[in-house]
C-alpha cells in the first residue's frame, strides 16, 4: 500500500463561518473542462497501449512545466482497491476512474488547509483529460480560474482536439464546445420536506440543468443532497455559463432558505418529529450505515438552521461525510484486516457523535 | 402536509423504508395506505416499490440517461458509412453514446449537428480557442467576441462604449483583410 499524505485524513479545524462562500446550502463547487489529445481515438474505443501512451505523454508534458512541482501523481492501477474506494468516497475519483484501470492517472494538488479544496487532472477518464477544481461553498469563479491556469500549463506542450465550429471535441457530445461543466452539491432539506422539491427540480431540468445524487450519474439522492450541473456546454461563452450557474445557485440558496423559514413558521409536527428523532438516534444509537448517517445529519442541519436544536456543535456537513465513508474509516482507523460491517457502522456512529454532540450522552 | 398519492388528504403515516442502509421516505394518508395493503404481503412489497418509485419519480428521472438515449435513437444509422480514421459507424456511436475519435465529428457531421443542437440548443462554439491557433483565426475570434459585447452594450444603451467597440472591430476587420491580401 502506498503510504502517502493523500490517505491521511485531515480536518480543517478552522471555524467554518470564516470560509469563503459558505452558505450551508451549496456545500461545494466543482468546475471541470474535458480535453482530448489530437491523433488518438477517444477512450471508449482506444486500446490499452494507446491509453498508456496518452498517460505518458500527458505526464511528461505536465511535469515539464514549472507549476507542476506541488502536484502528486498517482497511477490508478497501482493503488489498492481500498485506496481507490477511499478516493471515490472523497469524490476525488469518479466511478469511471475505477473501471478498466489501465492507463488511468491522477495529478492532484490540495489548497491547504481544507481537505476538500483541491485541483486535479484525471487522465483517461471518459476523456483523455479532465481538469477540475473543487472548493468548499459556492465558489464558481475561483474554481474556473484554477482550471484555466492548469490548462495553460498543459497547452504549452500538448495540442488538444479542436474544431472551429464544434469547439473542443469530446468523447461524448454532451460535453462538446467549451467542455465546461460546473457542478455544485446542494443540501435542500426544507425543499424536500415541504414537498416543493419536485416542482423545483422540474424547473431546474427545464432550464437545462442536470440533477443527480451525491455521487453523480446514476446515484440515488440521499441526505437531501443534490448534485446540480449545467447541461449546456456549447453555444455560450465560458463566462456566461459561469454567470448563469452562479445566478442559479443564489436562487437555489434563496429558495431553500425561504422554504426553511416557512417550515419554521408553520412547522408541521411531522418535521419536528423527524428532527427530534434524528437527534435522539444520533445521541443514543450505536450503529449507523452510510446512507442513514446522511439522512440523520441532514435533519440535524435543518434542526440547527430552524433553531429547533441548539445543543449541537458547529460542523461542516460535507467534510463530515468525507470522514465516515467505509474505506475512509478502514484507512483512518488503520485496520490491518478487513473489519466487520457492524464494526464500521459503530465507528461511524462514534465519529458523528464526537463531531456534533456538545455533551456526550454516555461514556464512549 | 398532503398525501403524495391522492394529493388530497392530510398525511397520516410517514413510512421510512430502509433497505441496505438506504432510507426512503413516503408520506401517505390512511386511505391510500389501505388501498395498497389490500394486496397480499408479497405483492404489497412489490407494489410498495412501485409506490416508492412513483413517489421518487424525481429521483428516478434524474438518475436515468433516458433523454440522451432518446436523442441518440433519432440518429439514422442505416447509413453504412464508417469513419475513415477509427472505423466507427453510426450504429456504434448510437449504442455507446460516444464518438470514436475527433474525426468522427467531421465524418458524421450532419448527425452530430442534430445531436448537439438537441442537447445544447446550439452547436456553434463561442468559447475559448486553443493557444496555438493561427493569427487569422484569433483575429476572427476577437471580432466575434467584440460583436457579442457590442450587442450587449447596445441593449443596455451604453452607446459610448458601443462606439468604441465598433471602431475596434473596424480596425480588426481591416487587419484581417490586409492579411488576406498579403497572402
Amino acid at each position: 500500500m502506498i503510504e502517502n499524505s493523500l490517505f491521511k485524513i485531515k480536518e480543517n479545524k478552522k471555524v467554518i463561518q470564516e470560509k469563503d462562500g459558505l452558505n450551508k446550502v451549496i456545500l461545494t463547487t466543482r468546475s471541470r473542462i474535458a480535453r482530448n489529445l489530437g491523433g488518438y481515438r477517444f477512450n471508449t474505443f482506444n486500446t490499452n497501449e494507446e491509453k498508456k501512451r496518452i498517460l505518458d505523454t500527458v505526464k511528461d508534458s505536465f511535469l515539464k512545466s514549472a507549476g507542476s512541482k506541488n502536484y502528486s501523481f498517482y497511477n490508478i492501477s497501482r493503488l489498492s482497491k481500498l485506496q481507490r474506494l477511499f478516493l471515490l468516497e472523497r469524490h476525488i475519483l469518479s466511478h469511471e476512474m475505477l473501471n478498466r484501470l489501465c492507463g488511468k492517472g491522477l495529478f492532484i494538488k490540495f489548497f491547504s488547509p481544507d481537505p476538500d479544496d483541491y485541483i486535479s487532472i484525471l487522465i483517461n477518464e471518459e476523456d483523455h483529460l479532465r481538469i477540475q477544481s473543487t472548493r468548499a461553498g459556492l465558489n464558481i469563479a475561483k474554481t474556473y480560474e484554477d482550471i484555466v491556469k492548469v490548462e495553460k500549463m498543459l497547452e504549452k506542450n500538448l495540442s488538444f482536439s479542436y474544431e472551429k465550429e464544434f469547439g473542443y471535441l469530446t468523447s461524448s457530445p454532451t460535453n462538446i464546445g467549451t467542455a465546461l461543466k460546473v457542478s455544485v452539491i446542494a443540501h435542500l432539506p426544507a425543499l424536500v420536506l415541504s414537498g416543493k422539491i419536485e416542482d423545483f427540480i422540474k424547473r431546474l431540468i427545464k432550464i437545462k440543468l442536470n440533477i443527480r445524487g451525491l455521487f453523480g450519474e446514476g446515484s440515488d439522492v440521499v441526505g437531501n443532497l443534490f448534485q446540480i450541473a449545467n447541461q449546456v456546454s456549447t453555444g455560450k461563452y465560458e463566462k456566461d455559463i459561469l454567470d448563469e450557474m452562479n445566478a442559479i445557485c443564489y436562487n437555489i440558496i434563496e429558495e431553500e432558505k425561504k422554504a426553511a423559514r416557512e417550515l419554521k413558521e408553520n412547522m408541521p409536527l411531522i418535521v419536528q418529529d423527524s428532527i427530534s428523532r434524528a437527534y435522539g438516534m444520533l445521541k443514543y444509537a450505536k450503529m449507523f450505515s452510510f446512507g442513514e448517517s446522511l439522512e440523520l445529519l441532514s435533519m440535524i442541519e435543518l434542526g440547527v438552521e430552524t433553531k429547533m436544536l441548539d445543543n449541537i456543535r458547529f460542523f461542516d456537513f460535507y467534510q463530515l461525510i468525507s470522514l465516515f465513508g467505509e474505506s475512509n474509516i478502514i484507512i483512518g482507523e488503520n485496520f490491518k484486516a478487513e473489519p466487520d460491517i457492524d464494526e464500521i457502522d459503530a465507528i461511524r456512529a462514534g465519529i458523528i457523535r464526537k463531531r456534533i454532540l456538545k455533551k456526550p450522552a454516555y461514556k464512549e | 402536509m398532503i398525501c403524495e398519492f391522492c394529493k388530497k388528504n392530510k398525511v397520516n403515516v410517514n413510512i421510512i423504508k430502509i433497505v441496505n442502509g438506504k432510507t426512503e421516505k413516503i408520506n401517505i394518508c390512511i386511505d391510500c395506505l389501505k388501498s395498497f395493503t389490500l394486496l397480499p404481503a408479497d405483492e404489497f412489497f412489490n407494489d410498495l416499490n412501485n409506490v416508492l418509485k412513483k413517489f421518487l419519480e424525481v429521483d428516478i428521472k434524474i438518475s436515468d440517461k433516458g433523454e440522451i438515449d432518446k436523442i441518440l435513437g433519432t440518429i439514422d444509422s442505416s447509413e453504412s458509412k464508417t469513419c475513415r480514421f477509427c472505423l466507427c459507424d453510426l450504429n456504434t456511436i448510437r449504442s455507446t453514446g460516444q464518438a470514436g475519435c475527433p474525426q468522427c465529428y467531421t465524418e458524421f457531421r450532419n448527425s452530430f449537428i442534430q445531436i448537439i443542437k438537441t442537447i445544447h440548443g446550439s452547436c456553434l462554439h463561442k468559447g475559448k480557442i486553443p493557444l496555438k491557433t493561427g493569427s487569422k483565426e484569433k483575429i476572427q475570434k476577437e471580432i466575434n467576441d467584440l460583436e457579442h459585447r457590442l450587442l450587449e452594450e447596445v441593449t443596455v444603451e451604453n452607446f459610448e462604449e458601443a462606439a468604441k467597440l465598433r471602431d475596434t472591430i473596424k480596425k480588426l476587420r481591416k487587419k484581417l483583410t490586409a492579411g488576406k491580401k498579403t497572402n
